[in-house]
C-alpha cells in the first residue's frame, strides 16, 4: 500500500505584472518559506529532503536551469532537486512528481517551488512565447495564439452544449470578483473593481467568443509549498494538514486539430469524444483521482475545487470534463450560479488564472495553496475577510491544464 | 613492446545524409543576429531597484526531415499529407509513422492532397502575437482537407468576419510562387466558388459589433 501523501503549507509572492517588490525569483521563494514558517514555525529547511521546481519557459528569464539558482539561494547545496515543465500543467504536474516520491517511500518532505516572469517581455511577445508550446511549424504562423485555439474549440463547444458569451461572462465575473477579497491577487492588486456580466460583454474581442475580461492574467509570481509524509505532517501540522488522496495525470494531442478520431481516444470513450470541444484528458485524469478517493459523485462529495480557468469558456468545459454537468444541464448549471462561493460547489473561490493571474509554473501551485487553505481553516488569516471562505469545507479538487488540453492533472485533497 | 594494430571500421549508416544544393535567403533588410546586447537599463527613484534590458536575436535552422515533402510541397503549391498504408488514416498535419497503436508505428506514405477543405470550427480574432497584430482581424478556421482525419488551423480570407460558418465549403489559395517560403503562411483558405453567406443575424451582428473596433485600432498601429 502506497504511504498517504500531505500538504502542510505553503504561500504565494503578491501575483502581479511589473514592479511587485518581490522581483528576484530566488528572493521571491525564499519569502514564499518564510511566510509559510509563520503559519507551522515547526517546519525547518533541513527538513527538505527533495525540492521540485516548477516552471515553464526559460524565455521568460532568459536564464537556462534558473531552478539552480533559486535552489543554492535557499541554502539547500546537497539536497536532490530537479526541474519539472509540462506548459500550464507545470504545477500540477509537480505536485503529482512530489505525491509519487512520498508515495514511494524515497522522500518524507518535498518542497515545491514554482514561478513565471511574464513581464519581462511584451504582453504580444509573451503571448508568442506561450505559443511557442503550441506546434509552431503548423500553428504559430497563422496567427495563433492559445486565446485563438480556445476560442475556436470554445466557440464550437458552446453550441453544442447551448452555453451563451453571458452564460460564460458569468464566471468570468465570478472569478475576478473572488479576487477582490484577495490581497495577493493580480485582479485586486492592479484592476481593482468589481464588475458584472455587462462589463465582460462590452471588453475588448480577443477571438470571438472570448473577450479581455473572458481571459486570464498575465503574471509574474512565485509560490511553494510542502507535500510530506503523515508521519511529518503530524509532526509540524497536526490539527491541520490536508491529504492528497486521488490524483490523475492524463494527455491529449498538442493541435487541437488532431484529437477529432484520435484512435486511443475512440480505444477509451468511443468514436466522436473528445471531437475538438471536449476535454478528454482532464475527464481521464478526473476519472483516475475519483477513482482513488473513492469518490463516485463528485459533485455530492466535491465541496469546491480551484481549477484552470485559463478562459472563463475553458471553466465551462472543465466543469462538463468533471463531471459536474452534461450537455443537457450544462447552461442551466451555470446560471443557476451553483460555483459561486454561495453555491453547493464553489470553483475559483480564490480568484483562479482570472483573478489571481497565471504565472505558467507557479500557477498549479497557488491554486494547490488555495485549495489548502480553504480545507486548513486558513482563510480568514489569508484572505480580506470570510466572504471567499467556503464553509465547512472536507473535500476540494485542484486543476491544472496544460497546452490546448494537451495535459491535465487533478487532484482530490481532504482536510485530515 | 605492444603491436599497433591499424584496423580499418566501416560507418554503419542509419540513413542518407542529406546534401543541400538549393540554398535561398529572403532575410529582411535590418535584421541583424546580434547575440546577447545589453541595450539599456532603469533605475528606481530610491535607487534601490534596476531594470536592465536585454536584446537576444538569433538565427535558428528548422531541420525538417522527414517531414519536409509537406513544406517542399508548399513551395510547389501543393498540399502533401501521409497515409498509413496498413489501415488508410490520412492526414495534414503530416504523420510520418501511424498513430494507430494496432499499426505499431507503421511508417506512412505520402499522399497530395485535394485543394479543397470543410470548416470545423471557427474563431475571429481581434488579438494576436506580436507578428500579426497589424493582419487582425483574423478569420482563423480549423479545416479538414480531403479526407484528412485531422484538421489543420489557418487563415480564412475572402470574407467578411461575421460570415464565417461551420461546414462551409473552402477552397485553399497559395501565395504567387515568388513570395513562397515553404512554411504554412504559404497559403491561406477561401471561400468555395459560388458559396454565399447566409443572410445576416444576431451572432453575425454580434461579431461585426466586436470586430469594428478592431479595424480602427489596428489603422493605429504604426
Amino acid at each position: 500500500m502506497a504511504r498517504k501523501v500531505c500538504i502542510v503549507g505553503g504561500a504565494t509572492t503578491p501575483f502581479d505584472y511589473g514592479a511587485t517588490g518581490f522581483e528576484s525569483i530566488e528572493g521571491g521563494a525564499a519569502e514564499c518559506i518564510k511566510e509559510t514558517q509563520q503559519d507551522i514555525p515547526e517546519f525547518l529547511l533541513r527538513d527538505l529532503d527533495l525540492m521540485i521546481y516548477s516552471h515553464f519557459s526559460v524565455h521568460f528569464g532568459h536564464q537556462l536551469a534558473p531552478e539552480w539558482i533559486i535552489h543554492d539561494h535557499l541554502g539547500l547545496a546537497g539536497v536532490p532537486h530537479y526541474r519539472v515543465e509540462n506548459g500550464g500543467n507545470t504545477g500540477g504536474s509537480a505536485l503529482y512528481a512530489a505525491s509519487l516520491a512520498i508515495m514511494s517511500g524515497k522522500h518524507d518532505v518535498v518542497g515545491i517551488v514554482g514561478w513565471e516572469t511574464m513581464d519581462s517581455v511584451s504582453q504580444s511577445q509573451a503571448s508568442e512565447f506561450i505559443a511557442l508550446a503550441s506546434d509552431t511549424r503548423y500553428e504559430l504562423m497563422v496567427g495563433g495564439i492559445y486565446p485563438i485555439y480556445y476560442a475556436a474549440m470554445a466557440n464550437k463547444w458552446m453550441k453544442e452544449n447551448k452555453v451563451t458569451e453571458e452564460d460564460v461572462a458569468i464566471i468570468a465575473a465570478k472569478n475576478k470578483n473572488n479576487a477582490m477579497d484577495n490581497p495577493k491577487a493580480q485582479w485586486y492588486r492592479n484592476e481593482h473593481k468589481y464588475i458584472t456580466v455587462d462589463d465582460v460583454m462590452n471588453s475588448r474581442l480577443i477571438a470571438y467568443p472570448i473577450k479581455k475580461y473572458d481571459c486570464c492574467l498575465m503574471t509574474r509570481g512565485i509560490a511553494f509549498t510542502i507535500v510530506c509524509s503523515e508521519k511529518y505532517a503530524k509532526k509540524v501540522n497536526p490539527d491541520g494538514y490536508v491529504t492528497v488522496d486521488g490524483m490523475g495525470l492524463s494527455s491529449c494531442t498538442i493541435r487541437a486539430g488532431d484529437r477529432l478520431n484520435y484512435p486511443a481516444w475512440k480505444e477509451r470513450y468511443g468514436p466522436g469524444y473528445p471531437e475538438m470541444t471536449e476535454f478528454a484528458a482532464c475527464r481521464n485524469s478526473a476519472e483516475q483521482a475519483y477513482k482513488m478517493a473513492g469518490i463516485d459523485d463528485p459533485l455530492k462529495e466535491i465541496d469546491f475545487g480551484e481549477i484552470h480557468d485559463a478562459f472563463s469558456t475553458s471553466e465551462a468545459q472543465i466543469y462538463k470534463a468533471l463531471g459536474l454537468a452534461d450537455e443537457t444541464n450544462m447552461a442551466k448549471f451555470i446560471r443557476d450560479e451553483r460555483t459561486s462561493i454561495n453555491g453547493d460547489i464553489p470553483m475559483n473561490p480564490g480568484g483562479g488564472l482570472l483573478g489571481y493571474g497565471h504565472p505558467v509554473g507557479a500557477t498549479g501551485i497557488m491554486s494547490t495553496i488555495e485549495c489548502f487553505y480553504q480545507l486548513a481553516g486558513l482563510i480568514p488569516k489569508k484572505h480580506l475577510s470570510k466572504k471567499t471562505e467556503v464553509k465547512d469545507a472536507k473535500c476540494g479538487i485542484v486543476n491544472s491544464h496544460a497546452g490546448t488540453g494537451t495535459s491535465i492533472s487533478n487532484f482530490i485533497l481532504r482536510r485530515s | 613492446m605492444s603491436q599497433v594494430v591499424t584496423m580499418k571500421s566501416k560507418k554503419i549508416k542509419f540513413a542518407e545524409e542529406p546534401t543541400f544544393t538549393e540554398r535561398k535567403d529572403y532575410r529582411p533588410e535590418g535584421v541583424k543576429e546580434t547575440g546577447l546586447a545589453f541595450v539599456g537599463h532603469e533605475i528606481s527613484e530610491d535607487k534601490t531597484v534596476m531594470n536592465q534590458f536585454l536584446h537576444y536575436d538569433q538565427l535558428y535552422t528548422i531541420r525538417h526531415g522527414w517531414n519536409s515533402k509537406f513544406f517542399i510541397g508548399l513551395l510547389e503549391g501543393k498540399i502533401m499529407g501521409t497515409r498509413c498504408p496498413n489501415c488508410g488514416d490520412t492526414w495534414v498535419p503530416v504523420r510520418t509513422h501511424c498513430w494507430n497503436l494496432d499499426c505499431n508505428l507503421q511508417k506512412t506514405e505520402w499522399v497530395e492532397m485535394p485543394l479543397t477543405a470543410k470548416v470545423h470550427t471557427w474563431t475571429v480574432a481581434g488579438w494576436s502575437g506580436r507578428s500579426s497584430l497589424k493582419r487582425l482581424p483574423i478569420v482563423l478556421v480549423y479545416a479538414i482537407i480531403g479526407d484528412s482525419k485531422v484538421a489543420i488551423a489557418n487563415e480564412l480570407h475572402g470574407i467578411n468576419p461575421w460570415d464565417v460558418e461551420f461546414n462551409m465549403p473552402l477552397k485553399i489559395v497559395f501565395k504567387p510562387k515568388e513570395q513562397r517560403i515553404g512554411a504554412v503562411t504559404d497559403f491561406h483558405f477561401e471561400p468555395a466558388d459560388g458559396w454565399k453567406p447566409s443572410p445576416m443575424n444576431p451572432e453575425k451582428e454580434r461579431i461585426r459589433e466586436l470586430v469594428e473596433p478592431v479595424y480602427e485600432w489596428v489603422k493605429t498601429l504604426k
